[in-house]
């Protein structure tokens, strides 16, 4: 799966879980960005991508998310 | 000009982790309208700061304690909703975890402490708990909490208790007493390093206060039961306790509000009164439906 494709998969589930299917992420996109975007969301988020890409991010990464592309890196790091 | 030690707050974890400060930005103009919300945020804050001036700490120790905290939960959570299930499930695990580690029990009291005021759910239960309070009578009265915390129950209640009432706080974990003890300081009341198992039923109370206790020991019930048979005949028994909060040393899991409900009924007491808070800003019961974090607390007495 390329850059790309993941980008896509993660603002479909982005849709999904902030209830608005008009959002419009790209690979700079912050949580800062977006209203839906906050604590809560942002564990649906994790979760929900964890189960789309049938991955699993550690402790460190979950916290330290800055920006959809660090997901996206982080994402294709994990799917090789 | 120094800055409020809220304004600290808000601008230390709007630095830190802008994500959690979208949160705390909302509860805090929720607050905001509250009448009491302004002098009881503003007497805490004062008692807060003279406390980490005395310990030798700072205020960006206390927002740090609290954002690793939260990285916690964060993580905590993500588990959670991948498993449906609170990490740990036994003491022995938590205890090693975290009870027996002093540096990770600090961080997360004074992270807890710092909750009481930018978290709607904790400040709307700070206030049934003091406004139960005006209503306890007075007299020749003893006071027992167990898992004293931060101090911060014990110091509201010496503080409103009408009456001659003796003051007593037992814990299992020397930190959380030592920061207790810091917290209320000077002011009389007992810390009892102990288990509370350890305790004669002859030593009764006539009001034993349980805050965020029930969800971290593996049978709630079994201690439901001896606090009921640690109290006098009037007397009354305030717990807390959240569903659906996976923390690093919660073990015990309710799901909804109802199952605690239970559980209070097969313990042998009975609800006088009850504060029920969401923790997102949405009714109990559809945080209930949804499996939303709620807290729950209330005032029992025997049957």
């Amino acid at each position: 799966m390329n850059r790309e494709e993941i980008l896509g998969a993660i603002n479909m589930l982005c849709g999904d879980v902030f209830d608005n299917n008009a959002v419009n992420i790209t690979e700079n996109t912050t949580a800062l960005d977006i209203e839906e975007w906050d604590s809560l969301t942002h564990i649906q988020l994790i979760v929900a991508i964890e189960k789309h890409f049938k991955i699993k991010f550690t402790s460190s990464e979950i916290t330290g998310f800055k920006t959809v592309g660090e997901m996206c890196s982080c994402v294709k790091t994990k799917l090789g | 000009m120094e800055i409020s030690f809220e304004e600290f707050i808000v601008q230390r974890i709007t630095e830190r982790n802008p994500l959690h400060s979208k949160k705390i930005r909302k509860n805090l103009k929720r607050m905001k309208g509250d009448r009491d919300f302004e002098t009881l945020s503003k007497t805490f804050y004062d008692k807060y700061d003279a406390y980490l001036q005395r310990s030798a700490k700072s205020r960006e120790f206390a927002v740090d304690s609290y954002l690793k905290m939260i990285d916690d939960f964060t993580v905590e959570t993500v588990r959670f909703g991948e498993t449906g299930k609170y990490s740990s499930t036994s003491f022995a695990e938590v205890n090693a975890r975290v009870y027996a580690r002093p540096e990770v029990m600090e961080y997360y009291m004074h992270g807890l402490l710092l909750t009481q005021f930018i978290w709607v759910h904790h400040f709307e239960l700070l206030k049934f708990y003091s406004a139960e309070l005006t209503r306890v009578p007075g007299g020749n009265k003893k006071y027992l909490e167990i898992g004293g915390g931060h101090g911060l129950y014990v110091n509201l209640a010496q503080e409103i208790l009408s009456g001659n009432w003796s003051f007593t706080v037992l814990d299992i974990s020397e930190t959380s007493l030592l920061m207790a003890k810091n917290f209320v300081q000077g002011s009389g009341v007992k810390f009892v390093h102990a288990d509370v198992f350890t305790l004669p039923e002859s030593e009764k109370a006539d009001l034993i206060v349980m805050g965020e206790v029930l969800e971290h020991v593996e049978n709630p019930k079994e201690l439901l039961v001896k606090l009921g048979s640690m109290l006098s005949n009037d007397g009354r028994l305030f717990i807390t306790t959240p569903t659906n909060a996976p923390a690093i040393d919660h073990i015990y899991l309710f799901r909804n509000t109802q199952e605690i409900r239970m559980l209070i009924a097969e313990a042998g007491l009975i609800v006088e009164t009850e504060g029920v808070f969401s923790s997102e800003d949405c009714a109990v019961e559809l945080a209930d439906e949804k499996g939303i974090s709620v807290l729950y607390s209330a005032f029992l007495r025997k049957e």
